[in-house]
């Protein structure tokens, strides 16, 4: 399952393909989207020693989908050469003050991509 | 991993450094450091590893350095991890040419 | 923190022994490394990003497809590259105002508005612009009325962000090309807003 590269020189044909084309992040799963627009969902609490796009400001913190942005590989094992594992990534809302506290704006919000293995419904 | 990294949030930076006209580049070193880490990612190294090595700098070093000697730091890890180059041979052509200069 | 704590002569040297065994192990291709220099310094940049705001600011259609779809709308102007190949624009209006960051490192679209400048990249505005965005859009000079919703956007993933800034009044006789040049590249992460024309000068030469 490990990620091989294929360890060439790259020409300069092939660096301007990259900078023209880029990488294609996206994958495959035959599974539905665990969540849909408006679900409650809550940030994974997990300490990984290893990769991860989790940010640690919001672990444990409840928010809402804004947006299921499709399947995509999984960075936290892809950064390791294990496996592309992919997965839907949501685009997830929480509010200012779930994050920060009362201190912060009532108005305010962050949105950030979870993947599937990033979150847990409420 | 739980490294200086994940800083979002985080109290004490400072205020936001905004340079007037910046270059892309601020020298040849960092133009370099980029082409090199460019030009390795995908052939050898997917970008996310990359950014996992950079993750890996000692926190205090992390803290101390600027962007592309975190870009260094990554590639140095990645070339010598995956035995492309060795760090012996690194600091030998350090030395010889220091010696030509 | 675009300085270094080591000597650079001492970076510059350690760059350049890294580069010569590079290629001498048929690693890097020196000419691969001129090309994809020479693509960030003199071909991509905020201009791109400036032409699909202006697009968007001019062309009803194509604003709703570029918010609908933001991939294929600006793959419609042809500019698609590397770290912009899943791209979400979000729209600022009177009622909100989007600013984007990416907190675990500086990802950043640079196919649409080329390498993301240093202020993008510091621990500062990494750390702060989650916890604290009004505060850190006052150090841009921009005050936000309490009643406008800010909305960060952390680019942890794949996707990359543009923000469609808000077209300035009195520019309904600018072409589009015109138009584009007034958008700058911190309009676009959504540091500044876009100001109109300086009126001309009424002093003749």
């Amino acid at each position: 399952m490990a990620i091989e590269t294929s360890n060439e020189c790259m020409t300069v044909a092939q660096a301007q393909s990259l900078l023209q084309n880029g990488v294609d992040c996206r994958g495959v799963s035959d599974d539905p989207p665990r969540f849909q627009a408006g679900d409650r969902v809550r940030a994974k609490v997990m300490h990984p020693i290893t990769y991860t796009r989790l940010p640690r400001y919001v672990r444990g913190k409840t928010g809402t989908i804004a947006k299921v942005n499709g399947v995509y590989v999984f960075p936290d094992t892809v950064g390791q050469r294990l496996a592309t594992k992919p997965q839907y990534v949501y685009s997830v809302r929480f509010a200012a003050q779930e994050l920060w506290g009362p201190e912060a704006s009532p108005r305010d919000c962050l949105y950030i991509d979870l993947f599937d293995d990033h979150l847990d419904a409420t | 991993m739980n490294g200086p990294h994940d800083m979002g949030g985080m109290q004490g930076m400072g205020p936001i450094p905004i340079e007037p006209d910046e270059p892309v580049f601020h020298s040849e070193w960092e133009a370099k450091v980029f082409a090199m880490s460019f030009a390795t990612f995908c052939n050898f190294f997917p970008v996310d590893e990359t950014r996992h090595a950079s993750e890996r700098m000692p926190p205090g070093d992390y803290l101390n350095s600027a962007y592309y000697e975190r870009w260094l730091y990554a590639l140095e890890l990645l070339l010598t991890e995956h035995n492309l180059v060795t760090p012996a041979e690194i600091e030998h052509r350090i030395a010889e040419l220091a010696q030509g200069e | 923190m675009a300085h270094t704590h080591r000597p650079e002569s001492e970076i510059a040297l350690r760059v350049k022994a890294i580069e010569s065994l590079l290629v001498e192990k048929g690693i890097v291709d020196p000419a691969t490394l001129d090309t994809i220099i020479e693509a960030y310094e003199h071909q991509i940049g905020p201009h791109n990003g400036a032409r699909i705001v202006a697009k968007a600011w001019v062309d009803a259609d194509y604003k709703q497809r570029l918010l609908a779809d933001g991939t294929s709308a600006i793959a419609e102007l042809g500019l698609t590259g590397f770290s912009s190949e899943h791209m979400v624009v979000v729209e600022n209006t009177p009622q909100v105002h989007n600013l984007i960051v990416c907190t675990l490192c500086s990802c950043y679209p640079w196919a649409i508005l080329g390498l993301p400048p240093t202020w993008y990249k510091s621990f500062a505005y990494r750390s702060r612009a989650v916890i604290e965005p009004r505060k850190v859009l006052q150090e841009f000079g921009l005050a936000i009325p309490d009643e406008v919703e800010i909305r960060v956007w952390d680019s942890n993933a794949d996707l990359r962000y543009l923000v469609l800034p808000e077209r300035p009044q009195d520019t309904e006789d600018l072409s589009e090309a015109a138009l584009a040049g007034l958008v700058t590249r911190n309009a676009m992460i959504g540091t500044a807003k876009v100001q109109p024309p300086a009126p001309p000068s009424t002093l003749a030469a």
